[in-house]
């Protein structure tokens, strides 16, 4: 695999550790089984792609794409909350929906960037060559500061309630937890953070494309489990580290796929790649179990 | 004080598993009073309890707890003046979170939760002082998981968590059904002691003839969703339990046939 | 940690094993081309071979005389994006994109390897060049662009009384939604309506065709990735109402279209695959105007016609470049 392989391994990698973020948030935090970020993904990338192909602010159009999908997230949750709506069917209404919402945002299917200034611009020289490791470089500081600042939420008294709230919302009620707000307000971030990787995604890949989202969700949750399958533990500052890793490792598993040529395997083949290299990361900690007590028990 | 008046409840109503859980119940409880509940199945205790706590709502009737009416408010905003301890160790407790998390939680109960530091040093510190009169070693076990602790040890922390705030009324909902005898006694013992020292008004339900009468000042009886029976002072001093079942058979003319209630 | 340890050494260990090989594979001092195409359907695979076949002839013969990979997206983006890095850090001398998509993210990874686009409707709108001019970049490629008026030239040839015109698409393509407004403000200066279907994935392509049944006297199709990929349910829906079936491209009519007055993939391959030479004998893909398809021929399928209940004129047979049996 070539530097440049692996570079944009981790920047897509990084990209998706957000949205991984954010299905951690609606998943393992709040109990809430959420399949919206297929549609709020292109949201933040379509709102993004929009207006700064309109010349606005990137890093403004990044938060007003991050606010978006707050939006369609708060939208699940009310339907579920106040609708008496099953979560699963929620958010599948509003993924749904999102599809015509963003085409509409859009104005096209395509919205391409190409040109345009983005976030990444300020950093990168000229002549853009080194494009390539500068985009992951942000992205690190992004992901870095999204990961403090979300520990330190969940450490803060709110953060605590809305981990109640997910944990076992009877208790929290008698806490004096409102379950129904912090649900409203837990998935309106979840879905924050899922946009806002939307956002920084179309500036990384040359525009917004209305086919983007499909399959967001299933990366989410395979980069959470990935990452709680290596690091298991039950402090949420690791676990949010272990998700981070876990999106990574997925992407880089791709990347690893892609260069499997060399044993005859072709291009049709690089789902069953990823999907066996995925797999195998999976059991390993389970065989390394095995071995270490068929070792202990001799 | 809490004042309940003409409390009706009725589940699946007009269908063939109607149930009418309340059916006009009056309770009166002045503040810093004890007081137990006994009842056979059925005869609306924990509808009862849930409905002061806001877990569901009446029908028709009010609740008033201290002077402020609170029948149509939920759970969570009685959460300020109820405090409750649950049955089931795992109901009332976050497995998830650590000791100290869960004491966080029950120590910000009805107040505006903000984004400072849910356990600060100073909490801690505090959570320990308390957790060490439990004398069961857990002021050092702060950061373990919730779900590591045995069915009576969650309870005392229950019972801790309910005692952390002042609270204009204290639920105890058969909070020692699920305890065996030993552990039950140390969770009741730890009951009187917390409801002495800080003056509280006490509503514990209980299953037990016997633990009716050894606790409190003041024992009622529910049966089909009213009170039945209302006994303290010197009377309930004097009375044992034949005397409490031969009470119940003359007021209602039917024998107590309950085998749990008998034999608690 | 010691979990997360052995899985870095793990991991980086097999990563460098990985590397080691494929850059002995590399070791030669042969040119590179790289292939992506976001989805595999048969046109988008007849362009590939046209490229392949075309370059063999000038003397570049995978393995042989150049290195060759083909890597496809599985219709993925975030996939296409990968696939466009790894390309430009295998350092390809030229890189082929088949389909917008994978075009601007070859576009978007690098600005100094020749990057040629294929099967592509609307570059300028695509914003992978700037006009139809030698870019100065390093971005060219071939256009499937067609006039819209001949293709109602041909919805008349075919269906001549035609008062409506219906056409399935994917209002999640960027070139059929062009298509689709150009084709209805033609149209109507020819006093026709457009009648819409919407398709955005493949298996709503014979329920969208089906909503068409009793509107329209023909249905259009353009060259959507997402109906190509799927034509032989649209020619299903269409042989049972007895609606005849104009498509844009002549891999269609062999699978069941009336007609088409489009270009042939593999033609389309052949011609990018002559630009791709031109660039690795060493002219810069910035003097290279982006091309329109320059083979744009007339084919008919007179069974397939007779199947939708309307066998096609003389006239038209003797017109077409390709009868197919």
């Amino acid at each position: 695999m070539s530097f440049i392989s692996l570079m944009g391994a981790l920047e897509i990698g990084l990209i998706f550790a957000l949205v991984a973020l954010g299905v951690l948030i609606s998943f393992r935090i709040l109990n809430f089984p959420d399949l919206t970020a297929d549609g709020s993904f292109p949201l933040g990338g379509a709102v993004a792609a929009t207006l700064i192909s309109g010349g606005h602010d990137p890093w403004l159009s990044c938060a007003i794409a991050a606010v978006a999908g707050a939006m369609s997230g708060w939208v699940t949750a009310w339907l579920n909350v106040r609708l008496n709506i099953l979560q699963l069917l929620a958010s599948i209404l509003v993924m749904i929906a999102l599809y015509s919402i963003n085409l509409r945002i859009m104005g096209a299917p395509n919205v391409p960037l190409l040109g345009e200034a983005t976030v990444f611009t300020p950093f990168i020289g000229e002549g853009g060559d080194s494009a390539y490791w500068i985009q992951p470089m942000v992205l690190v500081a992004v992901v870095i500061a999204v990961k403090l600042g979300l520990d330190a939420f969940f450490a803060s008294q709110s953060g605590l309630a809305l981990r109640a709230t997910g944990a076992n919302p009877r208790m929290a009620r008698a806490q004096g937890i409102s379950t129904n707000r912090y649900t409203l307000a837990g998935m309106a971030l979840s879905n924050a953070l899922i946009a806002l990787g939307g956002a920084l995604y179309v500036q990384t890949q040359g525009g917004a494309d209305i086919s983007m989202g499909v399959g967001t969700i299933v990366i989410g949750l395979a980069a959470v489990i990935i990452g709680e399958t290596l690091i298991p533990s039950r402090n949420l500052w690791i676990i949010t580290l272990a998700t981070v890793l876990g999106a990574i490792l997925y992407r880089l598993f791709i990347a690893l796929a892609l260069t499997a040529d060399f044993i005859g395997l072709q291009a049709q083949d690089l789902n069953l790649i990823t999907a066996v290299l995925v797999g195998f990361a999976l059991v390993l900690p389970m065989l390394k179990a095995k071995l270490r007590r068929a070792s202990g028990a001799k | 004080m809490m004042h309940a008046q003409g409390l009706t409840k009725t589940f699946n109503p007009g269908t063939p598993i109607e149930n009418r859980a309340l059916r006009g119940l009056d309770l009166h409880i002045e503040t810093g009073q004890f007081v137990t509940v006994i009842g056979s199945n059925g005869a609306g205790k924990s509808t009862f309890l849930n409905a002061i706590s806001g877990d569901l709502l009446v029908d028709s009737g009010s609740i008033h707890i201290d002077s402020q009416d609170v029948t149509r408010l939920n759970a969570w905003q009685r959460a300020g003046l109820v405090a409750r301890v649950f049955q089931d160790p795992m109901a009332g407790t976050c497995e998830g979170l650590t000791i100290e998390e869960n004491l966080a939680l029950a120590w910000q109960r009805g107040e505006k939760r903000g984004f400072g530091r849910a356990v600060r040093p100073e909490l801690r510190d505090m959570f320990r002082e308390k957790l060490a009169r439990l004398k069961l070693g857990l002021e050092n076990r702060l950061s373990d998981r919730m779900g590591l602790l045995s069915g009576g040890q969650r309870q005392a922390v229950s019972l801790l968590m309910a005692s952390l705030k002042p609270s204009r009324i204290l639920l105890l909902d058969e909070h020692t059904a699920a305890l065996d005898p030993k552990t039950a006694g140390f969770v009741l013992e730890l009951t009187d002691q917390i409801v002495a020292e800080q003056k509280l008004t006490a509503l514990m339900v209980t299953h037990s003839m016997r633990q009716a009468l050894d606790h409190g000042e003041r024992t009622i009886m529910l049966h089909q969703g009213r009170v039945v029976l209302d006994v303290a002072g010197s009377e309930r001093a004097n009375m044992d339990v034949p005397d409490l079942l031969a009470m119940f058979e003359r007021t209602r003319g039917e024998a107590v046939s309950d085998d749990a209630l008998l034999l608690g | 940690m010691n979990t997360v340890s052995r899985r870095l050494v793990l991991n980086t260990l097999a990563a460098g094993v990985l590397a080691a090989m494929t850059s002995f594979a590399q070791a030669q001092d042969m040119k590179l081309v790289s292939v992506t195409a976001i989805v595999d359907h048969p046109a988008l695979d007849s362009a590939r071979k046209g490229i392949e076949d075309e370059l063999k002839a000038l003397g570049f013969e995978a393995g042989k005389t150049m290195k060759y990979q083909y890597q496809s997206a599985q219709g993925n983006p975030a996939t296409a994006g990968q696939i466009a890095k790894k390309f430009v850090g295998d350092k390809s001398d030229v890189i082929v994109a088949i389909a917008t998509p994978s075009a601007q993210a070859a576009a978007a990874s690098t600005k100094t390897i020749p990057v040629v686009f294929t099967a592509v409707t609307d570059p300028v709108a695509a914003k992978l060049a700037k006009d139809w001019k030698p870019s100065g970049t390093n971005i060219t490629g071939v256009s499937d662009k067609l006039t819209l008026a001949s293709q109602v030239d041909l919805i008349l040839k075919v269906k001549p009384n035609a008062k409506n015109v219906g056409m399935v698409y994917s209002p999640g393509e960027v070139n059929s939604v062009s298509v689709a407004k150009e084709l209805k403000a033609e149209l109507q200066k020819r006093g026709l309506q457009l009648v819409e279907a919407a398709a955005p994935r493949t298996v709503d392509v014979a329920p969208a065709a089906k909503s068409l049944i009793g509107k329209v006297d023909v249905i259009y199709t353009s060259t959507d990735n997402n109906v190509v990929s799927t034509y032989e349910s649209l020619v299903r829906v269409a042989s049972d109402a007895k609606i005849p079936l104009v498509a844009a491209d002549t891999d269609s009519v062999k699978r069941g279209a009336s007609a088409a007055l489009g270009m042939n993939y593999y033609d389309m391959g052949r011609q990018t695959g002559r630009i791709v030479a031109r660039i690795l004998k060493g002219e810069a893909p910035g003097s290279i105007a982006p091309q329109l398809g320059d083979k744009v021929s007339l084919t008919v399928n007179p069974e397939a016609a007779k199947k939708q209940g309307n066998p096609l004129p003389d006239a038209l047979l003797k017109e077409a470049k390709e009868v197919i049996k």
